[in-house]
């Protein structure tokens, strides 16, 4: 079965037929998380990167958020029986598709957000596609672990 | 197999973030030894088994152009793989210490996951020798 994950959503499972995918990652960031023991994955699709902006919202809607999307998925994964050691993840997005000046760079704060998460609390990115001014759509499919991503008709894996 | 590592820096946050990069790139290490410049290290090298040698170029004391100069010029310490840390980023003193065999580059600040693959190769080469 297909998930798709809206933006500011969260999707984990164990289910080895699923695929879970979003799309058009402009200046968003889609971080996959996938466990190859439990066999439990899951995708967030952050909007901006820091939640203190709108703290109602975070809470509502914590995928909305680099900082509160992160411990949202991995803590929805530690619910399927993943474990933080185990945890493989990949990132994708971050672009500056429709601000290409560079004014607001949401792209770059972002990125900058994910890798002080990630570094804080002891987690490397295994594979990553980011930046540049390309939409990404991000699939991870769930038999296999593997996490393709697909831009301006190509697919490569992460 | 686990390996003796020697991290050369002056400045002692860098040595922590290297160290915690070995630790998260799962980098089998028995001894991690720190050096504040040059001198220390080389006092360091010589008296003990050290696999790999990650150093900064600014130093005081003794800088990391020194350092491998006279690493180069002695017969076991010329060949342990040395990687190079630092924000100095001048192609020409890059190629010339290449010329004197160090192996890789990281420009910093650098992201935890280049180191992961630079020692990962060069310690996997080893292996594999």
């Amino acid at each position: 079965m297909n998930h798709i994950v809206g933006i500011s959503e969260i999707k984990v499972t164990d289910q080895e037929d699923d695929v879970v995918l979003t799309y058009s990652l402009g200046s968003c960031l889609g971080i996959t998380i996938y466990d190859p023991v439990a066999r439990v994955g899951g995708m967030v699709h952050c909007m901006l990167p820091l939640s203190k902006i709108d703290q109602v919202k975070a809470r509502k809607k914590p995928g909305m958020f680099v900082d509160t999307g992160i411990p949202a998925l991995f803590e929805a994964a530690y619910r399927l029986g993943a474990t933080k050691e185990r945890i493989i993840l990949k990132a994708a997005g971050a672009s500056r598709i429709l601000d290409e000046k560079g004014t607001f760079k949401i792209g770059d704060r972002n990125y900058a957000t994910l890798r002080k998460i990630l570094w804080k609390n002891n987690i490397l990115i295994a594979s990553e596609d980011v930046g540049g001014a390309v939409s990404r759509t991000m699939y991870l499919e769930m038999d296999t672990g593997r996490v393709i991503i697909k831009s301006q008709g190509n697919n490569t894996e992460l | 197999m686990s390996y003796n590592i020697l991290v050369v820096d002056d400045s002692r946050t860098t040595r922590a973030v290297i160290a915690k990069t070995l630790k998260l790139a799962e980098v089998p290490v028995n001894e991690l030894y720190q050096a504040e410049n040059g001198a220390e290290a080389l006092e360091i090298l010589n008296g003990n088994w050290v696999d790999l040698v990650l150093a900064d170029i600014n130093m005081p004391v003794m800088d990391g152009v020194e350092m491998i100069d006279r690493m180069s010029k002695d017969g076991l310490m010329k060949t342990v793989p040395v990687v190079i840390v630092s924000t100095e980023g001048s192609k020409t003193r890059i190629e010339e210490m290449r010329s004197k065999g160090v192996r890789a580059y990281v420009r910093k600040p650098f992201a935890p996951e280049v180191v992961k693959k630079i020692v990962g190769d060069i310690l996997g080469d080893q292996n594999a020798e």
